[in-house]
């Protein structure tokens, strides 16, 4: 009895599906809806700004755009929840450690396909197509990005006739003669819970953080030359007092803060943050220089790119309008408008180069840093285990409590990246 | 057979059934498998049987720091809360109307105050640079550098003892108030005509009477001190970086939902179940054996 019903059954279901099909193949989305999930903080006024790009959207498709604003803090929770029961937006800002995770649990859609016939291929920005591909495929549309620099107080320098530093020699020459002459500052402090301050240093001695050779990862950290510029950056602080005993269990959001306050000479920042300082510390005005992070004799030592993608989930009904969306948030004007509101770069060659030329001199070094010294974490889900491990974080701060050498802390820390990297 | 009782549990037992027991269940299955982001995206199982069981009990860190902190630690804060909020309680039920409502409310401000701002106020108490305590410390001579209380395990732990001991007091405090409102007056009076002090009155007469309170009161917080994470994870260098204070808590967040290894957390959480289900055990037992005797 039951079984007549079921071919009739499958047949609606199959004319549903062949509507809902010829739904999305019409030439215009009118009446359709965006489902967009974008952080919060990044710029200062974000509504504001997508109210804007939600009316150029509907003039251009036709297609309503619905945008979530997510917290950072619990926006990874969000992804996994929405994951789990369907729900995932079309399109999502994703942090760039993230795109790779969630296109290797298969959430993502590759969109390869549609930056080459857009004739996007040479425009991206390297270091963000690299932290976007996975498994050979591009599954994050670079879209925004930012460096670390150092910052340091140019009324403090020019007080004390100091130059800006070009090598690490300099660093401490400098730090030596703030410590003297300036005790009520922190001439460098050296936070013991931010790794990404840490791999300047690996790198610019010639370390690395991991490679993969053949099927296996190994991590650098132990290695001598990422010893020597661990050495030396933990040393600041260990050997020199040119950081404080607050700093061992700093965030970086701690060095802000204390710079804000005005009570630290020198730090590694990112490129985001002097117009955040200045909100913060009006009088720093003027007083605010920056600096690419100097290689150990002589160039640039390479800093973390940083940075978000536009990426498209698989739950997507309707891709082309969702890359429609994504190639106006990221060319032209829009992308121009957000990298001049909230100090990141644009995702685009084309549209970075403006920024290389501005004049700004709290711009123009990170830009440097970015072009001549980006540096790229190991793209796969596994780094974002070892990240949140802390393997980094605890390496740098059992040597500043003294709890371990540099050789020791460094060999454990490697041992225990290896152990991820390559375990279950 | 009698149905009727059955039926009139019915909506209880199912309600109980669909929120309670079926999550377990289903977090027991969990702790069976490999299960990752990729399990959740195709919803597809991946049983590995007891191997996420066998690479927690493999795992030296469990053994080296993460046990004995989190025994320890409890240990410590219950005690130390029972201990105090007792003294409370007691100072409060000797007070007249007036000064109990006062002091109530003073401690039930402690017990409002959510464990997030609670954690933040001992942060910037004990702050390594501009903190109250090193401030007044140095300004005393005591001390000449500043220390920072976060980096060693036994001055991290003294601070979080203090942010349980203040959030947790107030609720053992209100209820073993309530218990000893109900003790008897003529026998404390009778004891005390016998010369009975105060010490002797205490665990002669109160403690025995309020014994099923003081049960209640030592289970939760145990239970509460076993499972802490936000008063551990937010502290400075708590949340892994500083590996000699990992807590269970913060260390199955690290290995677990850190690192989206969703098996491995249930896992873990089955084996703090039932951990907390066999201290629970012995000690109702041993309460109830005491009571026969």
């Amino acid at each position: 009895m039951k079984k007549r019903y079921l071919p009739i059954a499958m047949f609606a279901i199959g004319a549903l599906g062949l509507t809902a099909c010829s739904g999305g193949a019409a030439d215009t989305a009118e009446g359709d809806t965006l489902n967009v999930w974008i952080m919060q903080g990044t710029n200062p006024d974000t509504e504001a700004f997508f109210d804007t790009v939600g009316d150029a959207f509907t003039e251009e498709t036709g297609a309503t755009l619905n945008v979530d604003f997510v917290q950072w803090a619990d926006a990874h929770d969000r992804f996994v929840t929405a994951i789990a029961g369907g729900t995932t937006p079309d399109v999502a800002e994703t942090g760039t450690t993230w795109t790779a995770e969630f296109a290797d649990a298969g959430a993502l859609a590759p969109i390869g396909d549609y930056v080459t016939e857009a004739g996007l291929d040479d425009d991206l920005v390297d270091g963000l197509v690299e932290s976007g591909t996975y498994d050979g495929s591009l599954y994050g549309m670079p879209w925004y990005a930012g460096v670390r620099s150092i910052i340091y107080r140019t009324d403090v320098f020019d007080e004390l006739g100091l130059a800006a530093p070009t090598n690490w020699q300099e660093i401490v020459d400098a730090a030596t003669v703030i410590q003297a002459e300036r005790p009520d500052l922190t001439p460098f402090p050296v936070a013991g819970d931010a790794e990404m301050l840490t791999y300047p240093w690996v790198w610019g001695a010639g370390g690395e953080v991991a490679t993969l050779e053949g099927d296996e990862w190994v991590s650098g950290l132990d290695s001598a030359e990422a010893r020597d510029g661990i050495g030396f950056y933990t040393g600041l602080a260990t050997d020199h007092g040119f950081s404080t005993a607050g700093a061992t269990t700093w965030k970086e959001t701690d060095i802000l803060d204390n710079f804000a306050q005005g009570t630290v000479a020198m730090a590694i920042s990112g490129s985001w943050t002097p117009a955040a300082l200045l909100e913060k510390a009006p009088d720093l005005e003027g007083k605010l220089g920056a600096i690419a992070i100097p290689g150990q004799t002589s160039g640039i030592s390479p800093s973390v790119l940083g940075g978000s993608h536009l990426s498209m989930f698989n739950t997507s009904e309707n891709k082309d309008l969702a890359w429609q969306f994504m190639q106006l948030m990221t060319t032209g004007d829009f992308a121009q408008q957000w990298a001049d509101q909230t100090g990141y770069f644009p995702g685009t060659k084309s549209l970075l180069q403006t920024s290389m030329e501005s004049a700004d001199a709290l711009v123009k070094p990170f830009a440097e840093q970015m072009v001549d010294g980006g540096g790229a974490l190991p793209v796969t889900p596994k780094f974002g285990a070892v990240q949140a491990k802390k393997t980094t974080n605890a390496m740098i701060q059992s040597i500043l409590s003294g709890q371990k050498t540099v050789d020791e802390a460094t060999a454990d820390a490697a041992a225990e990246m290896n152990d991820i990297m390559n375990g279950n | 057979m009698r149905t009727r009782p059955w039926l009139l549990l019915a909506p209880a037992l199912i309600l109980l059934g669909a929120l309670l027991v079926w999550p377990l269940v289903r977090v027991f299955l969990f702790s069976l498998q490999d299960y990752g982001l990729r399990e959740i995206v195709t919803g597809e199982s991946n049983y590995i049987g007891f191997g996420n069981y066998a690479e927690i009990f493999a795992n030296p860190m469990l053994w080296t720091v993460v046990l004995p902190n989190t025994i320890g630690f409890a240990v410590v804060a219950v005690s130390a809360t029972v201990i105090f909020g007792t003294l409370v309680a007691m100072l409060m039920a000797s007070l007249g109307t007036v000064w109990r409502t006062i002091v109530g409310s003073a401690i039930m401000v402690a017990w409002a105050m959510p464990a997030v701002t609670g954690t933040y106020v001992w942060i910037w108490i004990f702050d390594a640079d501009q903190g109250l305590v090193n401030e007044t410390l140095k300004s005393l001579g005591l001390m000449d550098e500043s220390f920072n209380w976060f980096t060693n395990p036994f001055t991290f732990y003294a601070i979080v003892v203090l942010n349980i001991v203040h959030h947790g007091f107030p609720f053992v405090a209100i209820t073993v108030l309530a218990g000893l409102l109900g003790v008897s007056k003529e026998m404390l009076e009778a004891a005390e005509m016998d010369g009975a002090g105060p010490i002797r009155r205490f665990f002669a007469i109160i403690f025995p009477t309020l014994k099923p309170v003081f049960s209640v009161v030592i289970i939760l917080s145990t239970i509460w001190d076993f499972k802490v994470f936000a008063q551990i994870y937010l502290m400075p260098g708590g949340a892994g970086s500083n590996r000699d204070v990992l807590n269970l808590g913060v260390w199955s967040y690290v290995e677990s939902f850190g690192q989206n290894r969703y098996g491995f957390g249930a896992a873990i959480a089955v084996l703090l179940t039932v951990l907390l289900l066999i201290i629970t055990a012995i000690y109702v037992r041993t309460l109830f054996k005491e009571e026969k005797e």
